[in-house]
């Protein structure tokens, strides 16, 4: 039997990573993935890097977190460890946050009914440290013993000990992003207590106290989406120009118009894509102003910085960033006086702009924001654009994005469409709202420093593609196509890693990609296959 | 054991208790408005709870009526309340011992309560109640049973399962014990006093009127254990009962949007005029700006 990792342990043994996972120890795939010695090694952290940066979790790095130089430093960050762990309980520091928050705090009743919800825990080999109560319950004592300061026998009686050091500190931020925040732990909590909100709250405070964020979603992200205005560094003059290369090429490709319109004034609906996708699936952009062309609906792209990246990775780290990012797309929205803004193939902005900063955004800023799968559920049986299912038959299967189904709720529109259009449609097994992230999830899809590439795909996206080759297993082989449907940008971004990483293409003839492809690929106007197997 | 005794200590414990309730209740619906955090499946969305969909999935959802099921919701706290549905489903091995615990040791001992005070209301008539009294007595013997047997079982398991052991803490065994204690007293006095049913309708009487008999001393033991359980509860973890009414129908399924709803506006818009401290560089909270102050500054080029 493993031995069970003790939270009592967590500031102990500086030095030494807290656990080893193995790739042994994790279940199999199916097959043809199920060969050890045919699946990639994973990336070792030199000797050198370890003497600099945090290498003490479990041998993989996300975060690159330089060690204090002195033990002064380390005493300042202790410092304000506590009063980052202090402020998250504050009405004027986290309001609206500070309900659930205290509620997650105070009943949980560590009956781990959550844990064997967790795609991380499960495909780990059920290695302690990832359990969603592991991280929440180092939280929970660190709070009691150092941030409420009660009397420590009290303390210790009622919710345990634990020791408060820089090993603690550098153990926990890096934890904070062992964890996709995709929420089945809370959909599985019978108490309705939110350990993923833990470490929501976690990388905030790490954030906004101790100005700790992943560079890939702080530096490459939020600030440079504000400073230049897209995440993918495309200025508004870049975008423009990129955007019209793809208006031409699909125009031609396809037959059909697949020329954007930007800057429209009054106009019925903003698009607001991930501009990620203008420049890894250009494809799906133009799918969209293909479709939208053809069914006659009067939209506007806007050049606007950041009008025209619905990226807002401040969801996954930092309330203020987030809220900058919202206002300026509201901004955009109000300014050009669109009547709504259309959300792209993006579970993050979807949940960025429909719910979270729904109560952020007042009077009429607050712009009616719709998903764009209702919107493409009624193009398609509005008879507006002609279709034939003829076109896409070949096996689909659909990844749900958390954010759009266990987040917003959207969960029977897309299977309308595909059940429609997809002939051999089939579904994953769970799916819906009691799906499996893609193991990208909350950021991590953008995360590739140090190793921590190995472990997102190997790990955190181990049970998406288990679920994928189920999906399939009538037709296994390379001598079928198939195709993942993933109308999400990050969780595109994950499953093109995951099936790179195990060269599913050459194995499976397995391909990736949006709901809107699929869409176009059967529209009977279009000139040749809008979706390609051989690229 | 002295009546009068007893019942002052069981009239402190009820009014310690609630007012501990209260006292938690209005802690919890006084936090402020927090931003929107729902999970699906959301019971309320008629026609589409079933499968976890939500008005969001209507095409411009905002011109078509929300249409909510009061009852679906209620259906499923029913479920989850009374038979633990989510522990059955996601953690099978504890419910075991979790279902009689909250059934037997929880629900049905407030069941039995009820019968013995109705059996010492009705009383108060003249009327014979000892039908009532004997079911209650049949309740409570189920009630304890049920209850020991769970607290035994989830002791054991706090203490020996690997994935449950690392969490637990004294206070975990200690409120188990302490359950137990009063589970095994009243058992213990049922067996031992042979007109139990008529001694404890008889002190119900005596409570009401402020002259209560005095009790045998297991009896009386009992009664002492279940009042202090009461003093003790509110200071405790075990009051989620009250808390999972905000975690249910105030987060999870609180997925009212903003627009068109004043009340809500003008409290997020108060709370946005609030000053934060946090003390990160890209924020510069200095605990003078407010936080449309810091959402609308630019960053620094």
């Amino acid at each position: 039997m493993k031995k069970s990792q003790k939270i009592e342990d967590f500031g102990k043994n500086p030095e030494q990573p807290l656990t080893e996972v193995k790739l042994e120890d994790l279940p199999p795939l199916p097959p043809p993935y199920d060969k050890l010695e045919e699946q990639p090694t994973w990336k070792e952290i030199p000797e050198e890097k370890k003497k600099d940066m945090a290498c003490n979790l479990d041998g993989f790095v996300g975060l690159s977190l330089p060690k204090p130089a002195s033990a002064e430093e380390e005493k300042e960050l202790v410092d304000k460890f506590v009063s980052g762990l202090q402020k998250l309980l504050t009405k004027e520091n986290n309001w609206g946050f500070l309900q659930p928050l205290s509620l997650t705090l105070e009943y949980c009743a560590k009956c781990q009914t959550c844990n064997d919800s967790c795609p991380v825990y499960t495909e780990s080999g059920k290695n302690d440290v990832y359990r969603p109560t592991y991280r929440a319950e180092i939280w929970r004592r660190l709070v009691y013993k150092y941030a409420k300061k009660s009397h420590p026998l009290m303390t210790k009686f009622k919710h345990g000990d634990i020791d408060l050091n820089w090993t603690t500190i550098s153990r926990l931020y890096e934890l904070a992003y062992r964890c996709t925040m995709c929420r089945r732990c809370a959909q599985a909590c019978p108490m309705g207590v939110d350990n993923a909100l833990v470490t929501h709250e976690l990388r905030k405070m790490f954030s906004q106290e101790l100005g700790w964020a992943p560079s890939e979603l702080h530096e490459k992200g939020t600030v440079q989406q504000l400073k230049v205005g897209s995440s993918t560094g495309m200025s508004p003059l870049v975008v423009k120009d990129n955007m019209e290369f793809v208006d031409e090429d699909f125009s031609e490709l396809s037959g059909l118009d697949a020329n954007s319109k930007w800057d429209v004034e009054g106009a019925d609906v903003l698009m607001l894509h991930n501009a990620g996708e203008i420049m890894a699936w250009p494809e799906n952009p133009a799918a969209f102003a293909i479709i939208m062309n053809a069914a006659g609906v009067n939209w506007t792209l806007s050049s606007e910085s950041p009008g025209y990246d619905g990226v807002n990775y401040g969801l996954f780290y930092d309330d203020f960033q987030l809220a900058r990012i919202a206002l300026k797309h509201a901004a955009t929205a109000k300014k050009l006086k669109v009547k709504k803004v259309l959300m792209g193939e993006c579970g993050h902005q979807h949940k960025a702009m429909m719910t979270i900063s729904d109560r952020i955004l007042i009077g009429d800023m607050n712009v009616r924001k719709e998903s764009c799968i209702p919107f493409l559920e009624e193009i398609v049986f509005s008879g507006k654009i002609k279709l034939d299912p003829s076109k896409n038959d070949f096996p689909v299967t659909l990844h749900d994005p958390c954010n759009i189904t266990r987040n917003l709720g959207i969960i029977e529109p897309q299977r309308r469409i595909l059940r429609h259009i997809c002939p051999q449609f089939r579904e994953m097994t769970p799916h819906g709202v009691e799906n499996y992230c893609c193991g990208g999830g909350s950021g991590f899809a953008i995360m590739s420093g140090n190793n921590f590439a190995d472990w997102r795909i190997s790990l955190s996206g181990r049970k998406k593609f288990r679920q994928i080759i189920n999906a399939f297993q009538d037709k296994p082989g390379p001598e079928t196509k198939k195709y993942v449907c993933a109308p999400c940008s990050n969780c595109k971004g994950q499953i093109r890693d995951i099936l790179e990483y195990y060269d599913a293409k050459e194995k499976s003839n397995l391909i990736y990609g949006g709901l809107v492809e699929l869409i176009v690929n059967a529209m009977v106007d279009i000139k040749e296959p809008f979706i390609k197997w051989d690229e | 054991m002295p009546g009068s005794l007893l019942m002052i200590i069981l009239y402190l414990a009820v009014a310690v208790f609630v007012v501990g309730l209260i006292k938690r209740g209005l802690k919890i619906a006084k936090l402020p408005i927090h931003l929107r955090w729902e999970l699906s499946p959301v019971p309320h969305e008629k026609g589409k709870a079933s499968y976890g969909g939500s008005y969001l999935e209507e095409f411009e959802w905002w011109t078509k009526p929300r249409e909510k099921s009061l009852l679906n919701e209620f259906w499923y706290m029913f479920l989850e309340i009374i038979f633990l549905k989510g522990v059955w489903e996601n953690n099978r091995r504890m419910w075991y011992f979790s279902f009689p615990f909250h059934f037997g040791g929880l629900y049905l001992v407030v069941v039995a309560v009820a019968l013995f005070k109705l059996s010492a209301f009705i009383g108060f008539t003249g009327t014979n109640t000892s039908a009532i009294a004997s079911l209650a007595i049949g309740v409570s013997v189920i009630a304890y049973g049920l209850g020991a047997f769970g607290v035994i079982g989830l002791c054991i398991q706090r203490l020996t399962d690997p994935v449950l052991k690392p969490f637990t803490t004294p206070s975990h065994i200690i409120n188990l014990v302490f359950l137990g204690s009063i589970y095994v007293s009243g058992l213990a006095a049922i067996f031992s006093i042979s007109n139990y049913a008529a001694q404890m309708t008889g002190f119900i009487q005596g409570m009401v009127t402020f002259s209560p008999p005095a009790l045998p001393g297991i009896m009386g033991l009992h009664v002492i254990l279940a009042s202090a359980f009461l003093i003790y509860l509110p200071f405790t973890y075990m009051m989620h009962f009250v808390a999972k009414y905000f975690t249910y129908h105030e987060i999870r399924w609180n997925d009212t949007p903003m627009p068109g709803n004043d009340k809500m506006e003008k409290e997020v818009g108060e709370l946005l005029s609030q000053s934060p401290t946090w003390s990160a560089p890209h924020l510069k909270a200095d605990g003078k700006k407010t936080w449309v102050d810091i959402a609308t500054e630019e960053m620094d080029k």
